[in-house]
């Protein structure tokens, strides 16, 4: 009797865990399934593709992509750090904001998720347009050369990358500062550090984990989106998404759209843990520290 | 092992295993024509709903327009949907469920002759019986009883058809008569044209002297070529599908490769359609039924009701196509004497004399293949 509630006991864990396994195996593994099978197959729109280990799909689809890809990188790159830039010193403000502020503060972020992503990036080409107010404010300024343009620049595209993604980086970085205790950026000053070193050595290590968060939720996305880059840009910035798109929807070279998929997987994958690596694990699993 | 570098072996290893678990891949053959047997479509009583893809802006939309006169003369609840931007990508969309047999809910679509043909050929469509088609046969413009990429009207019935030229800008770039003046450095980031193979690149032929019927494969590559060093100039702004109009009635361009029917959703003044000095291409889009359309009646008899010529009138009067029907001049003339000699919708022989079709590349399927991916690289640069 009590050893079968042990046992029971022991397997709650697993039980808490399988509506989660269930999730992942079906939206994730089940595909994930079908895109391996898919990319080792060999065949041409017309006959269609048959399974024979077609290994050459995965460095053929490589192959004249590798602009896009570097582009990718550095399209999402830019728009992370901008987006980083952006949502720090604004969501430090608002988890500094009076309680009752805050949530409106708060809903204001959140605000332009009411409306869809292609909707509000459909609205930036009306803002962007070539004789928008807004262009004509930037060419006064000299920002934007006079005979110059917004729309359909690389420009345009991290700025709707960065835009599109910013919740992301603001929302896990406020709930990093909000938890931030103060006392501990007031004991530092009270040991004579400067507003600089407080900031640099106590408020920035313990919200890192926000920030790390912050930054894979950006970054990923952005580096997969296809969408700012068709609708906002024009000749040369396409975006490896854009590429992909074209070999499933335009050229119908599915073995080796699924091959190139695969592929920026694991490159993100790669990535992701080279930088948690550089950014300590300790910062992505912060709260492991505050359970001690 | 830290805890997030153990979520990361593990995901990798999902990976891995996904592809390993690929071993055991399947013997059927995915993408290719459909093997079933080929369906005709069946008549009857229409009823009951039906959904429809078109282009934008190919119907005259709202209370008084084809649709709602549709459904208040039939029984029949219309879905008119119009996610058709670009023949290929619509295309490329549905293969899957087509592949299947499967018409994703449609009844109809609309797409241009040469996809349509692509389409049959690999199985996609009904065939059509034509004493089901009774006003459509009675009432279609002669020279159209026949087409080349459908000879005996087996599986499309044309929809409207167009011209693909430029659309200019009169204030801002009132001298562009050309394809080969789009190329001019003066109007370099104010230019953009389609994403449709068949429609840019024989222009781009053309404008190089070259005599479409008879080009190579190393005419169309080296037009693409041309294409490229545009884009890699930035003269050329971006390649797209029917949102060029946007483009030009917010300003943003001065001249795009368009069809001749747009007005309406350009939607301002100061632009004009022109037929290129050094060439032209003239297409048809056609109506054809999906295999394992529901509700083919109703599709039937909508392909019927869009050949009265007066219902026929309203879709010219707002479309400004070339139209399919007999009869549709003289009632335009009578309500407008002006829209009856409209030559957009009813196009003089000189208007279209020369032009090409959409002709797919030369070659077989692998050059064919070979020239569609120099073309996707340009506009995906």
């Amino acid at each position: 009797m009590t050893r079968g509630v042990t046992i029971r006991r022991r397997l709650i864990p697993y039980w808490l865990l399988a509506p989660g396994a269930i999730w992942l195996a079906l939206f994730f593994v089940v595909p994930m399934y079908f895109m391996g099978e898919l990319a080792l197959r060999s065949g041409t729109p017309a006959i269609g593709f048959t399974f024979d280990w077609a290994w050459s799909n995965f460095p053929d689809s490589l192959d004249g992509n590798t602009e896009q890809i570097v582009r990718s990188f550095y399209y999402s790159g830019v728009a992370t750090v901008l987006a980083l830039l952006i949502a720090y010193p604004l969501a430090y403000a608002i988890a500094q904001a009076s309680e009752r502020w805050r949530p409106l503060l708060l809903f204001a972020v959140i605000a332009p998720f009411f409306t869809t992503y292609l909707i509000r990036t459909i609205a930036w080409k009306t803002i962007l347009a070539d004789s928008s107010p807004v262009v004509d404010v930037l060419r006064t300024l000299a920002l934007v050369p006079d005979d110059g343009r917004v729309l359909a620049t690389s420009g345009a595209v991290i700025a709707g990358l960065t835009y599109n993604f910013l919740p992301f980086m603001i929302l896990p970085i406020y709930a990093s500062i909000e938890r931030l205790d103060m006392r501990l950026v007031e004991a530092a000053k009270d040991l004579y550090a400067s507003s600089r070193q407080a900031f640099l050595r106590v408020t920035l290590p313990i919200t890192a984990p926000g920030i790390v968060a912050g930054v894979l939720l950006t970054f990923i996305p952005a580096f997969g989106d296809y969408v700012n880059a068709a609708i906002l840009g024009g000749t040369n910035q396409a975006m490896i998404g854009n590429r992909i798109q074209s070999l499933y929807l335009f050229q119908r070279d599915y073995p080796e759209a699924a091959a190139l998929s695969f592929l920026m997987m694991a490159l993100i994958l790669i990535m992701v843990v080279v930088y948690i690596r550089l950014a300590g694990t300790e910062a992505s699993m912060g709260e492991e520290d505050e359970g001690r | 092992m830290k805890a997030a570098t153990r979520t990361l072996v593990v995901a990798a290893l999902m990976l891995a295993a996904a592809l390993v678990a690929a071993a055991c891949g399947s013997e059927d053959t995915i993408g290719g024509g459909n093997q079933g047997e080929v369906q005709v479509a069946k008549a009857g009583k229409p009823t009951g709903d039906i959904t429809i893809s078109n282009w934008p802006g190919y119907i005259d939309p709202g209370k008084n327009g084809t649709v709602a006169e549709f459904e208040d003369k039939f029984d029949v609840n219309v879905s008119h949907i119009e996610d058709v931007n670009d023949n290929v990508q619509f295309f490329g969309k549905l293969q899957p469920q087509l592949e299947q047999g499967q018409s994703g809910g449609r009844s109809l679509f609309v797409v241009t002759d040469w996809m349509a043909k692509q389409m049959y050929d690999l199985g996609y469509l009904q065939e059509l019986n034509h004493p089901d088609l009774k006003t459509v046969f009675d009432n279609i413009r002669p020279e159209l009883e026949k087409s080349e990429s459908d000879p005996q009207r087996k599986f499309s019935i044309p929809w409207q058809g167009g011209l693909t030229g430029i659309w200019v800008d009169t204030k801002k770039a009132p001298e562009i008569k050309s394809v080969d003046d789009l190329f001019d450095p003066k109007y370099k980031g104010k230019v953009t044209m389609l994403t449709e193979m068949r429609d840019t690149v024989p222009l781009i032929l053309q404008s190089q002297g070259i005599d479409v019927d008879e080009a190579t494969k190393e005419d169309w590559l080296a037009a693409i070529d041309r294409l490229k060093e545009a884009a890699d100039s930035g003269q050329i702004r971006r390649f797209t599908g029917n949102e060029y109009t946007e483009d030009l009635t917010s300003g943003n361009v001065v001249a795009a490769i368009g069809w001749s029917g747009d007005a309406s959703l350009i939607g301002r003044e100061g632009v004009e359609w022109r037929k290129p000095t050094d060439g032209c291409d003239l297409f048809f889009d056609q109506m054809v039924i999906p295999a394992g359309a529901p509700n083919t009646a109703a599709a039937l008899a909508f392909m019927n009701f869009v050949y009265r010529p007066e219902v026929q009138a309203d879709i010219a009067e707002y479309v400004n196509y070339v139209t399919p029907v007999e009869g549709v001049q003289e009632i335009l003339t009578k309500r407008d004497p002006e829209l009856g000699q409209n030559p957009l919708i009813f196009p003089p022989a000189g208007l279209t004399k020369g032009c090409s079709g959409d002709p797919d590349p030369p070659g077989d399927a692998k050059d064919q293949q070979e020239v569609t991916e120099a073309f996707q690289d340009v506009i995906t640069g």
